[in-house]
Formats: C-alpha cells, sequence, structure tokens
C-alpha cells in the first residue's frame, strides 16, 4: 500500500518534468520525484522495525536498517546542492527570457 | 598498495581545493596531480588486481585491475593535455581546480564496484561538469549545461530506486548483487547508466552537450566522463554473465545509430559528438576488451577536438574552401587514420582485438559501423591544406596537447603488438577504401539533413520512459 503511494510520487514527478512548461516548475517536480525515492529508501529501511539503532540496555523492540537511511542521507544531500546550482542558472536564464518556458529558451539558444 | 589506492583518490580533491588558495601555483598542482595519476595508472598494470573494501559488506568496494587501469591511464593523459591546452589562455583558477575535481571523481567512477560510490560519483561529475560548461556564463552556455544536468539528475533518481531494490535482495549494494536483484532493479540501473553513458538513444543529450561546449571542455567530455557510465556497463557485464548479452546488444545498436548520424552530419563538432556515440558501441559490443578500446578512444576524441577547435570553420562545406595550416592538418589526419583503424596506429590495434572477441551475430552490425567511421573520418582527411605565414593564434600548448595526445597513440601500439599479421593489416584497409569510396560516390555531395527532433530537452525526457520500458521488455523477455 505504502509502496503504492511512493511509487505514485514517483511518477507525478515524472509526469511533471515532462507536461509542465517551465523551467521553475520542472525543477520543482524534479524535487518531487526525489521526495518519492527518498520515501522509498525510508520505506526499505523499516522493513524490519521502526526503532531508531541507538546503543541502550534496554531493548524496545526491533532497530530499522541504518544503511538505507545512511545512503539517502547522502543523496539528499547532493539532491539539494544541485537543485540549488540549478535554480542559480535559471536566475541568470530569467534575465533574458523572463517567461523561462523551455521551449522558448531552446528556440533561442539553439544553433 | 592498498593506502597508495586510498591516497591517490583523496589526492585529486585535495589538490583541487588548496589550488583554488594558492591561485599562482593551480596550474602546477594540476598537472602534478594528473603526472601521478598517470604514474599510479602504470603502476597499477604490474600488479595483480586488488579488490578493497572498507568498513562491512555494505561499505566502500574498490576494484583496480587492468580494466580499469586502462581508463585511469585515460582519464590522466586526456586531462593532462587538456591542462596543457589552457596553460596560457587566461583560464581562471576556478577552471582547473574543477578540472582536478572532475579527474578525481571520475577515477573514483572508474574503480568503484558497489552501486552508492558510484552515484556519489556520478553525482560529482555532474556538478563539475555543469560548472565547466557553464564557464563562459552565456545564455547558451547555461542552458545547455542546465539541460546536462537536469538530464543526468533525473536518470539517476531511477538509478536510486534501482540501488535499493538491489540492496533489498542481498543487503549489500556490490554490483555482483545484480544476480540475485529482481528484473526491475537491473533496468533501472540501466537506465541511469545508459543516459549517463550516452548511449543508445538515451544518449541523444550528447552532441548538442558536447558540441556546444569550449573545446578543452568538449575534450574532456568526450574523452573520459562519458566513459564513467559506460565502464560500470562493462564491469556489470564481465561480473554477471547474465547481463553480457542486453549489453553487446546496447553495443550494437549505440555503434550504429551514432554512425548513421555522423555520415550526414557537417557541422566538425557535432560530427566528432556523434562519432563519440558510436564508439562508445565499441567499447560495449566487446566488454573483456574495452578497456584499450577506450584508452585509444579517449587519446583519439580528445586530440580531434582539441583540432576542431582551431580550425578557421565548423561547417565541413566552408572548410572545403578555405585551406587549413599544414602541420595543423597533418595532425588531424593522424588522428583520423587511428579511429579508422589504420596500421601504425593503436587505433588499429584496438579494433582488431574488439572484432576478434565479437560473437557471430554482431560482426555484420560492427563491420558496417567500421566503415561509417571511414566514411565520416574521410571528410577530414581530404580537406584542402597549404603552408600558411603567419600563425599568431595558435598557441604552444595547443602543441604540447597534440603531442602528448598522438604521442600516446603510437606508443599504445605495444599493448597489442600481435596484431600485426597479415589478415589483420588487409581488412582494416579494405574497410577504409570501402569507405573512402562511399564518400566520393555518395556522402561527398549528399545534403540530406537529419531533424533534431529528438535532441529537444522535452523529447529527451519522454524517450527516457520509451527506454524504461524497453529495458523492461529486455530484461524480463
Amino acid at each position: 500500500m505504502l509502496e503504492a503511494f511512493i511509487f505514485a510520487t514517483i511518477l507525478c514527478g515524472f509526469f511533471g518534468i515532462i507536461f509542465k512548461k517551465n523551467l521553475v516548475m520542472k525543477i520543482i517536480s524534479m524535487d518531487v520525484m526525489s521526495t518519492g525515492v527518498i520515501a522509498y529508501y525510508v520505506l526499505i529501511a523499516s522493513r524490519d522495525g521502526l526503532f531508531t539503532p541507538i546503543l541502550s540496555t534496554t531493548r524496545r523492540g526491533n532497530y530499522a536498517d541504518p544503511v538505507p537511511q545512511a545512503v539517502i542521507l547522502t543523496a539528499i544531500v547532493i539532491g539539494f546542492s544541485i537543485q540549488a546550482l540549478m535554480l542559480v542558472g535559471v536566475m541568470k536564464l530569467a534575465r533574458n527570457n523572463p517567461t523561462l518556458e523551455t521551449s522558448e529558451i531552446e528556440q533561442n539558444n539553439a544553433p | 598498495m592498498s593506502t597508495l589506492t586510498i591516497v591517490w583518490i583523496t589526492l585529486p580533491f585535495f589538490v583541487g581545493f588548496i589550488s583554488y588558495l594558492l591561485p599562482p601555483l593551480n596550474r602546477i598542482l594540476s598537472l602534478g596531480m594528473t603526472i601521478a595519476s598517470i604514474s599510479y595508472a602504470l603502476l597499477l598494470f604490474s600488479q595483480p588486481p586488488l579488490t578493497l573494501q572498507l568498513l562491512d559488506r555494505f561499505g566502500v568496494t574498490l576494484l583496480l585491475d587492468p580494466l580499469s587501469s586502462f581508463f585511469i591511464l585515460t582519464n590522466a593523459l586526456v586531462t593532462a593535455a587538456v591542462i596543457l591546452y589552457c596553460w596560457n589562455s587566461g583560464k581562471t583558477p576556478f577552471f582547473f581546480m574543477q578540472t582536478i575535481i572532475l579527474h578525481g571523481s571520475v577515477n573514483a567512477a572508474f574503480v568503484c564496484t558497489d552501486f552508492i560510490s558510484l552515484y556519489v560519483a556520478l553525482e560529482v561529475i555532474s556538478i563539475a561538469a555543469f560548472l565547466l560548461i557553464a564557464y563562459p556564463r552565456t545564455d547558451r552556455s547555461i542552458w545547455v549545461g542546465l539541460r546536462y544536468l537536469f538530464v543526468s539528475n533525473v536518470a539517476m533518481l531511477f538509478y536510486l530506486v534501482g540501488a535499493v531494490l538491489v540492496y533489498k535482495a542481498n543487503r549489500s549494494f556490490a554490483f555482483t548483487g545484480l544476480r540475485e536483484a529482481p528484473p526491475e532493479a537491473l533496468a533501472l540501473i540501466f537506465l541511469g547508466l545508459l543516459i549517463k553513458g550516452g548511449i543508445f538513444i538515451s544518449g541523444l543529450w550528447l552532441p548538442l552537450t558536447h558540441s556546444e561546449s569550449e573545446t578543452p571542455v568538449s575534450a574532456m567530455l568526450s574523452g573520459v566522463v562519458v566513459k564513467a557510465g559506460v565502464l560500470p556497463l562493462v564491469r556489470c557485464a564481465l561480473l554477471v554473465e547474465e547481463v553480457d548479452p542486453l549489453i553487446r546488444i546496447f553495443g550494437v545498436g549505440t555503434a550504429l545509430l551514432g554512425v548513421g548520424y555522423a555520415v550526414f552530419e557537417k557541422d566538425t563538432k557535432r560530427m566528432l559528438a556523434f562519432h563519440t556515440v558510436s564508439q562508445l558501441g565499441f567499447i560495449l559490443a566487446a566488454p573483456e576488451v574495452g578497456g584499450f578500446y577506450a584508452l585509444t578512444h579517449g587519446l583519439v576524441k580528445s586530440a580531434l577536438f582539441l583540432i576542431a577547435g582551431v580550425l578557421p570553420s565548423r561547417n565541413l562545406k566552408e572548410l572545403q574552401h578555405t585551406p587549413i595550416h599544414t602541420p595543423i592538418w597533418i595532425a588531424l589526419v593522424i588522428a583520423s587514420f587511428s579511429i579508422s583503424g589504420f596500421p601504425l596506429l593503436s587505433g588499429f590495434g584496438a579494433k582488431v582485438l574488439t572484432m576478434k572477441s565479437l560473437l557471430p551475430w554482431q560482426v555484420i552490425g560492427m563491420n558496417v559501423a567500421a566503415v561509417g567511421t571511414a566514411i565520416s573520418f574521410a571528410k577530414f582527411i581530404f580537406l584542402p591544406h597549404q603552408m600558411q605565414e603567419k600563425q599568431g593564434k595558435i598557441q604552444a600548448g595547443f602543441w604540447a596537447a597534440i603531442a602528448l595526445l598522438i604521442g600516446g597513440l603510437f606508443l599504445a601500439n605495444i599493448v597489442y603488438y600481435e596484431a600485426y599479421s597479415f589478415g589483420n593489416i588487409v581488412k582494416p584497409l579494405v574497410t577504409i577504401a570501402l569507405g573512402w569510396l562511399a564518400y566520393f560516390l555518395i556522402f561527398r555531395q549528399a545534403v540530406l539533413k537529419l531533424p533534431r527532433l529528438l535532441e529537444q530537452f522535452d523529447h529527451l525526457i519522454g524517450v527516457m520512459s520509451l527506454m524504461l520500458i524497453l529495458l523492461f521488455w529486455m530484461v524480463l523477455a
């Protein structure tokens, strides 16, 4: 069930990238897509248990798998830095292409 | 050896940051780094394969064998040539820093054998390549860079989903886990790598990106950066036999697609970019000998891009009327002969070796692609040339870079000197003769202009979904 929601999020993001015309909207769609991917990692991590794996004397139940979480943390950092970089590029482009429609930008900049 | 390896992997990043802090030293430090990489790669040839596993089974795994040393050597030589080319061009320390960070991340992508280290390396490559493409800060360069970053980031999101599916099946991210992983993991990971590597129709982002970048950046991108997506594919094919046929099919498809576009192309840099697509196909068509082919292709393609940058025009029609300076023409002809597979240059050995390792069903396709290569490079070989008195704008750095790359082409011959037998020598000569004949009879006059529709941004993303369906179908069938 949760898996279905996650895949729906990923697909929504992907279709947003295709169907939205505005470059900023495309970048936001990409963010939606990456949110879906991150959620999928968290879901896989919680297959065996939900508790944070911290050493303590009392055992509270099954621990969540820390590896996918650690991995996705790296991916989140990379993802947001790429988005920041893209938005800077968009700011520069917006000066000469105020509508930011990709087809327009492409026409102006194609050889 | 393990300590040396780890020091060598981290060194480019330190050198990059230090050279940014000490601007007067940046060129020397960058060049020193590439020399260190060259020596490391040569050392690696004499060592037995080394496997490093940092942390537990889910940690970083590295594999250093002759295959990766070929790729590392390519990377080091091309980066050195690019730094020499830019030596006196007034590029800021930022440019050299990005070049060396790109060099380091490509090295990291070449040696790792787990999906997450590869992901990190590929993303760092995207960022560094974006900054290099957008270095001139013009609208066009920023758009070309953004397009590249966007396409590769979306591809990497699919890849991440595939990577976690591999983890779910094995509790480890190692490449070998692909065997137990569900087929959808294979499809998603391959989608990411095929796009990053510029293979088949998912590689159609490549021609515009590589042809609209500045000369040294295109040389880097075409020479080494795309191979960061190709080597993992080759590795998977070697580690997991089940995916080998899949890789070979894509190899043949790419070789034909790239050549098909290249023979009709009238723009020098675009033709070279399409050729990159086709040559990547040659690497994939015979995964076990891909390393040597990658070395030759990296050297020759970066040399060709650097030469194309100093030609008086980009349009081949105009070049047929404006003679080029004879020394440049000679360099151009040597490089073109090597890529067509003419004996005495290492392109010959690489082609013979690849052709020998093909499976029977691949032979026809790859031979057609080889003829296509000869056809398109005949366009360069038969350009008019003359000695010109004043050649003010070509700098010494250009000649140093070309000497390094072409010298490498001659030296790399020794890797496979057994290739020089009578039958082996006749075949490429016949291929080249056929190619030239076809060029004079048909393609010299051809004015067919292939549409660029599929290279538009929206279509690039759309093609991704088609590729995903194709891959699903291929792995399930």
